[in-house]
């Protein structure tokens, strides 16, 4: 049986909503290292300059796209351009929660020195975050943290994709701070 | 003399500083105090000219700002003093440099995200149609569709004899005093739902005004633990002889 022939169909059945590697074993009935070598030479394949499709891993799952070579002749297809950018609050607050996740608006709003409610709201609403959970500090606030959508949408294939800084302790910080606050209140 | 302001858009008053600091061309770590509070205020004050609303964290800053710089004109005092205590100036300088990183980082993000838009895929495919209506198990659903109508009809059934029963009946306020009174008389203590075993309009309203009205001769005493728990119903002390 020829399964690169069928994972190659699934895939493109699959579309954007993209497959996993379980997902894929299971569908096809197969082990997850003869699908992974399947993959593997699925992907090379595209590589291939005569080919027109790019196996990505995006937000968890394989995914089949066009190769980002060809942009400019999509690009003619459209009269007007969509600017589906995200604005510079909208990044910053994102990449405080990729970072910091699962993180509480009021943590990221002492990062950002503004307040962010609204472009988590909006950030909610684009899939790009999600609540999670809540904080055992007082009032229970909620915390959010990134989704699949957010890596796709940076074109990261999973958390270990992003891009690396040495993230400041600051959090810490705060748990320090909160630790002293709550001994200095039991006195 | 007319002169054009040109103000970029800041994210903040953390961003703001930052801006101040790089025109200055300076070490986050070494910024002076008065120097970049006199710009920040400047700063707002341009905005305010402009009649642009200033954002209240920008006011914050500047207060904090200006806290940490007439702390700074002060002799200094107690210098082993708690050392928990961070310096106000130097809690500036790390959330500014904390800040700094993640303005940075979402720099690459927005590299990403442009490189990512450069290429497409397509919506899963609509397989929809392929899907056969599975009978066994839409059978079972109807199965239990139809268990669940059939309870329902029997407890339809039992309610159904009660209820020709009262309504035919004719209540008293009066009349269902009594009763409760010799409800009372056996069981001393009754919750608020045990008279409320039948449930008609007409008896639940008969029993609700009797309740009431009991309530008002002071003949029995109602009572309730916590919101939402049930009432308990008593004997008023005392009344007991009449």
């Amino acid at each position: 049986m020829n399964y690169k022939g069928i994972i190659e169909g699934l895939l493109f059945v699959y579309g954007d909503e993209g497959l996993d590697i379980k997902t894929i074993c299971e569908i096809v009935e197969i082990d997850e290292n003869i699908a992974t070598t399947t993959i593997k030479q699925l992907y090379n394949d595209y590589e291939n300059n005569d080919r027109g499709i790019h196996l990505e891993f995006l937000g968890n799952k394989f995914k089949l796209t066009t190769k980002p070579e060809h942009d400019v002749f999509y690009k003619k297809i459209v009269s007007i351009e969509q600017n589906t950018s995200l604005s510079q609050s909208a990044l910053e607050t994102l990449a405080i929660i990729a970072y910091n996740g699962p993180i509480t608006r009021n943590q990221i709003d002492n990062i950002r020195g503004v307040n962010s409610s609204y472009v988590i709201r909006k950030l909610l609403l684009k899939g790009l975050i999600t609540e999670s959970g809540r904080s055992e500090e007082p009032g229970r606030p909620k915390m959010y943290n990134i989704t699949p959508k957010f890596l796709d949408h940076f074109g990261l294939g999973s958390i270990k994709d992003l891009p690396k800084i040495e993230i400041n302790t600051e959090t810490e910080d705060i748990d320090t701070n909160l630790f002293n606050s709550k001994y200095k209140e039991d006195i | 003399m007319s002169y054009k302001v040109e103000i970029p858009e800041f994210e903040g008053p953390l961003d703001l500083l930052l801006h101040l600091i790089k025109q200055e061309n300076i070490d986050i770590k070494e910024i002076e105090i008065d120097k970049i509070t006199k710009q920040y205020l400047d700063y707002i004050n341009i905005m305010e000219e402009l009649n642009l609303n200033i954002a209240s964290e920008y006011l914050i800053m500047a207060a904090e700002l200006i806290e940490i710089k007439s702390a700074s004109l002060l002799p200094k005092q107690q210098i082993e003093d708690d050392e928990f205590e961070e310096d106000p100036k130097q809690s500036l300088i790390n959330r500014l440099l904390e800040y700094e990183q993640y303005k940075k980082i979402s720099d690459n993000f927005k590299e990403l995200e442009e490189y990512r838009q450069k290429f497409f895929m397509k919506e899963p495919s609509n397989l929809a149609y392929l899907e056969v209506n599975d009978n066994s198990n839409s059978n079972e659903d109807l199965e239990l569709l139809l268990q669940a109508f059939y309870k329902f009809i029997e407890q339809k059934k039992l309610d159904k004899p009660l209820k020709t029963k009262i309504t035919n009946k004719e209540y008293s306020i009066e009349k269902r005093c009594v009763e409760i009174k010799h409800l009372l008389k056996n069981k001393s203590v009754l919750t608020f739902n045990e008279l409320f075993n039948i449930r008609t309009k007409q008896y639940v309203v008969i029993t609700f005004l009797a309740i009431l009205s009991m309530t008002k001769n002071q003949e029995i005493e109602l009572k309730q633990d916590e919101n939402f728990k049930n009432i308990i119903i008593k004997e008023k002390d005392g009344k007991n002889e009449l």
